[in-house]
């Protein structure tokens, strides 16, 4: 979190129209290493949008992104992964046929040693051990067996292999697009901290959530959006729930302010 | 949101779904069996059990293995291929007359001197062509994005008119026949050449799709090709790679065809395509994409061939056959939706 090193993420000017619809207007979003930065907003105000322009699942009308301060190619989410941004997708990304470890390792399969590994054959093995090794890391108990089709977990289950994977693969940032909206209380609390572990690997971490209070409880800075635009770029310690809201509203003076808890 | 349960539910469709696909090849090794006995009952004599006829089902058999494999990449990816009984007509017509125009007129013997190039250049000519079916599918369903039902009918019929154009509706004549005694009409140890061939080729793709980082990519997309594209997936060059295997199986199987006629069949592959298909999905691979079986499809591509010996000999017509395979193949999808997707 030093001004000296670049940031790790420095996207600005996307935006993004489908149609009719200008789903982001004005995207700006910069993460630094070691940083959690929270992106709140309402329903539709575009938070998803900015960052499937920045993990290179849709090309952006207009802006950029630099990683390093490198500028990265946009709309290609190879590059992105290249670049070491991981990300949980809202609504996911897995192939639901496939086991727990073939999706953990999907795209980024491990091969045999020596010349079986290089004529493509994959170790299945070593994968399946490193799946365990990665739930037990993160203290994730609630998965008997890393074979089984991720089709057959429960929505929570699933989300959290999702967070294993991006978590696993990032080499920079990682970006949680709504990491805990179909977990319960006791996960949501492991999703977050494994948002802290990552943060202090020196990893940026983006992390989209409606959860107002746990969201302050990791974040170390808040970027608000509404109507696809960024409108308040704030230090976590500096906001209160309810102007948080009001943020997020549009609202100047929040009526409800007074009788949310801070 | 509710608390997730801390342990998994019961096992659910997709586990016994991945189950029943590893058991269906001792189901369908069962089912052939029970054909074999009931065959051979009824056959006079009980010739359905020579070794003749065995033979003349493996070597019947080994055009449509070629087939049912390339099929399983592409069901295992979400998509059909209807183009492959056409793609391996063109090949063969293809290879074909190139063997004719290669070898040239026979010698006073009857001989072709130059047989061997001529059979060893069809041979490659009927690999490049299915190969280029193949990948002009493959650009089809991922450039135009139109669904691969509708392109490969389309091809189908491109392909289809191309070899009649080519050769007028006729069939190929004036290939040497060493193409036939020399391999289509060999064995080794009584295991016909062509079918050894495609079980070669069959245990590769087997290696490819379950062992490899290829296999699993075609299996992730017909899963879901948004979460696979989200993973890191390559989708369309994975999608293009399944249509090529694909092309490729059926320009070899229309090799094979040459080598077991000595001449092309050009009207004898309107069921082709629907046998291959049925057997795949007997088979154990879905219709809907993300599970596949390359031993399950290899093994129930003997229960058409097997029926078709079976009725000719108990003097059934063998148009039956295609009323049997019909049945079979709207029970076997049935039985995939079962399975739950
Ligand atoms: N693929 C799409 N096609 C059309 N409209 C879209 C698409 N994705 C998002 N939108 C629209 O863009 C706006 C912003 O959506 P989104 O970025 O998902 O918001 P958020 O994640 O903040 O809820 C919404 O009005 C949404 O309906
Ligand atoms: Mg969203």
């Amino acid at each position: 979190m030093t001004d000296r090193q670049p940031p790790v993420l420095r996207a600005t000017g996307l935006a993004k129209s489908f149609g009719h619809v200008q789903a982001l207007r004005h995207g700006e979003l910069t993460v630094h290493a070691g940083e959690v930065v929270a992106l709140v907003g309402d329903n539709g105000a575009g938070k998803s949008t900015l960052i499937s322009c920045i993990s290179g699942t849709h090309l952006p009308d207009a802006g950029e992104v630099r990683v390093d301060d490198r500028p990265m190619p946009l709309g290609s989410i190879k590059a992105a992964m290249e670049h070491g941004i991981a990300t949980v997708y809202q609504g996911l990304a897995m192939a639901p046929d496939l086991s727990v470890a073939e999706n953990l390792f999907l795209s980024c399969e491990l091969r045999r040693p020596g010349l079986l590994g290089r004529l493509g054959l994959l170790d299945k093995k070593a994968m399946r051990e490193r799946a365990w090794e990665l739930m037990d890391s993160l203290g994730i108990t609630t998965l008997q067996d890393v074979t089984l089709p991720v089709g057959d977990l429960s929505g929570g289950q699933r989300q959290v292999v999702a967070v294993a994977r991006a978590v696993s693969r990032a080499g920079r940032l990682v970006i949680m697009d709504e990491p805990t909206a179909a977990l319960g209380a006791r996960q949501s609390q492991m999703v977050i901290e494994t948002i802290r572990a990552t943060r202090d690997r020196g990893l940026g971490v983006v992390l989209i959530s409606h959860d107002l209070p746990r969201v302050l409880e990791v974040a170390d800075r808040i970027v608000v959006m509404r109507l696809g635009r960024v409108v308040a770029d704030v230090p976590a310690r500096d906001l209160k729930i309810g102007q948080i809201v009001a943020l997020m509203l549009g609202e100047q003076n929040d009526p409800r302010e007074e009788s949310l808890p801070a | 949101m509710t608390a997730t349960q801390p342990t998994l539910r019961a096992p659910s469709n997709r586990a016994r779904a991945g189950a029943l696909i590893r058991s269906t090849p001792a189901y369908i090794v069962v089912a052939l069996v029970a054909l074999v006995v009931v065959f051979t009952i009824i056959s006079p004599e009980g010739r359905f059990l020579d070794a003749t006829n065995l033979q003349a089902v493996g070597r019947n058999s080994a055009g449509l293995v070629l087939l049912a494999v390339g099929l399983t990449f592409v069901l295992g990816a979400g998509h059909i291929d209807l183009s492959v009984g056409a793609t391996l007509v063109l090949s063969s017509v293809v290879a074909g007359t190139v063997a004719v125009d290669i070898a040239g007129p026979p010698s006073a013997s009857g001989a072709f001197p130059s047989a061997g190039p001529a059979i060893a250049v069809a041979a490659l000519a009927a690999v490049v062509v299915g190969g280029i079916a193949g990948l002009v599918n493959g650009l089809l369903v991922t450039k135009l994005k139109v669904n691969s039902f509708v392109v490969t009918l389309g091809t189908m019929g491109v392909a289809t008119g191309t070899a009649q154009v080519l050769t007028n509706g006729s069939n190929v004549a004036g290939i040497p026949p060493d193409v036939q005694t020399s391999f289509g009409l060999n064995s080794v140890a009584g295991i016909p050449l062509p079918l050894v061939l495609a079980v070669v080729v069959a245990l590769v793709a087997g290696v490819v799709l379950s062992q490899t980082s290829a296999g699993r990519h075609a299996l992730a997309i017909g899963s879901s090709s948004d979460g696979a594209m989200r993973a890191g997936v390559n989708v369309q060059r994975s999608t293009i790679a399944v249509f090529v295997i694909s092309g490729l199986m059926a320009g070899i199987a229309g090799f094979l065809d040459i080598t077991r006629f000595g001449t092309t069949a050009i009207s004898g592959h309107e069921t082709t395509m629907l046998q291959a298909l049925s057997a795949v999905i007997i088979g154990g691979t879905s219709l809907f994409g993300g599970r596949a079986s390359v031993l399950g499809s290899v093994l129930a591509t003997f229960i058409p061939t097997m029926l078709l010996a079976g009725f000719v000999m108990v003097g059934v017509s063998s148009f039956y056959q295609n009323i049997a395979i019909g049945a079979v193949l709207i029970i076997a999808v049935w039985l995939d939706q079962l399975r739950g997707k």
